[in-house]
């Protein structure tokens, strides 16, 4: 029987996981190492709803990775590989506040998985977009002065010459 | 409200022209921008080594930034034998090797090959051909030096002199084979045929000269047109040896080679500058 962990976000909610879905968070990890998690591992930074997509990125690794060292598996991307990474692919279509959240939980709780797989989805919306674009895309406040833009501008050009 | 660690991993998931662009929007972009962790991802591995070997950077640098300007900007490195070079906007690397860096034999004898410095060239030394009945040019490279999962070209940079001839015979044979075996071939002329010369030899030779030129198999790429040397943007022309692809993990020994041996006759006034390997871009 394995161990439970319990984990609160921010607004109060109590998670019960298995440990070893837990340890696929760095920060956790430590915690769980260090002892001190008797009573549940408060997460001031991460709320319920973000909190519930990071567990089941958690859980769904923790499994995959279950199977491929019990099952035989080819190098050459087997059709667990593909399925997992159609499990990500989908995982990630989520509305950009909750993606942008997950970022932050997966920074902070330490799951580089999830960090990269992520930050990747954002880097796609990204590719190829002018300043203004991306602005508009991520409701990003512009906080340059004209004088400091122009001077950002100034010192890259170089690139586009 | 993202911090700029996060923005940092996001925009190294894009490429370095995007993060030139992006540094104007916002502070925490620029700051991301510049940081040490993007650029360590878009440095070759061996970058350390690479300016070291160089024979004219000995300027010491305060970013990973920095670094990577230096690359874009051509390295000559290995005794100015090989120009290195990162494209600024997509991160990836080509090289140019010298004449001196591959193999063209009996170059080393002033009868077949005079070595001089050409003007455009980027090398103190480029080949040109006085005479032979036998022209054969290979370079080789390791795929671990260039960009991983990325499609190469290689191509033979060549001028043409006034006084050349034989070079429009017969077409010249090109390929290109790695490691596993995998080879291109293809064919190309070493000079662009002069249509009215060609009509001419028609006339007084029949069509013995293109008989001669079918001698010389055409595998696989024949579309029927007759492959010529194509202009570059540095006074110079080129000519497709062929292609091939490198893998993440994989380092093996690709040989590009070029050989013009089937039309017996005597050629000369061709100028080798190099090989340049360079990626393919995806129109």
């Amino acid at each position: 029987m394995s161990k439970k962990i319990i984990l609160i976000s921010s607004d109060g909610q109590s998670f019960e996981v298995d440990e070893a879905v837990a340890r696929e968070c760095g920060t956790i990890k430590n915690a769980i190492e260090d002892k001190c998690t008797d009573n549940g591992i408060p997460l001031a930074n991460v709320t319920s709803a973000t909190l519930a997509k990071v567990i089941e990125y958690c859980k769904k690794h923790v499994e995959a990775a279950a199977k491929a060292s019990a099952g035989d598996k080819d190098i050459y991307g087997s059709n667990e590989d593909i399925e997992l990474k159609t499990w990500d692919d989908d995982f990630v279509k989520v509305d950009q506040p909750l993606l942008f959240d997950i970022i932050l939980a997966a920074n902070y709780l330490d799951v580089p998985g999830l960090l990269d797989l992520t930050c990747q989805t954002v880097a796609d919306m990204m590719r190829g977009k002018t300043p203004d674009e991306i602005r508009t895309i991520f409701h990003i406040k512009k906080d340059y002065t004209p004088e400091e833009e122009a001077a950002v501008r100034e010192e890259n050009a170089w690139a586009f010459m | 409200m993202v911090p700029e660690a996060c923005v940092a991993n996001i925009i190294s998931f894009t490429s370095p022209a995007d993060i030139f662009s992006s540094s104007a929007v916002s502070s925490v972009f620029r700051l991301a921008g510049d940081s040490d962790f993007v650029w360590e991802k878009f440095l070759p591995s061996e970058y350390r080594s690479l300016i070291s070997r160089s024979t004219d950077r000995h300027q010491s640098f305060s970013s990973k930034k920095e670094i990577y300007k230096c690359l874009c900007s051509s390295l000559l490195i290995d005794n100015a034998r090989k120009l290195f070079k990162i494209n600024k906007l997509s991160g990836k690397i080509s090289y140019i090797l010298s004449a001196r860096d591959i193999s063209i034999p009996s170059s080393d004898q002033a009868s077949y090959w005079s070595w001089s410095k050409v003007s455009n060239s980027r090398f103190s030394e480029s080949a040109e051909l006085i005479t032979t009945d036998r022209l054969e040019i290979s370079g080789k490279i390791q795929t671990g030096v260039l960009s991983p999962n990325t499609r190469y070209g290689a191509y033979l940079i060549i001028k043409v002199t006034k006084r050349a001839y034989g070079l429009d015979l017969v077409p010249a044979e090109t390929w290109v084979n790695t490691r596993n075996g995998h080879i291109v071939r293809n064919t190309a002329y070493l000079c662009c045929l002069d249509e009215k010369k060609q009509q001419m030899k028609r006339l007084l030779y029949g069509n013995r000269e293109e008989r001669m030129a079918m001698t010389v198999e055409v595998v696989g790429g024949g579309d029927g047109k007759r492959r010529e040397p194509k202009s570059r943007d540095d006074g110079w022309m080129e000519i497709e040896l062929g292609e091939f692809e490198t893998r993440e993990g994989e380092d093996h020994e690709v040989n590009m080679s070029l050989s013009e041996v089937k039309g017996y006759q005597l050629k000369g006034g061709i100028v080798i500058d190099g090989i340049e390997v360079r990626p393919i871009s995806l129109s």
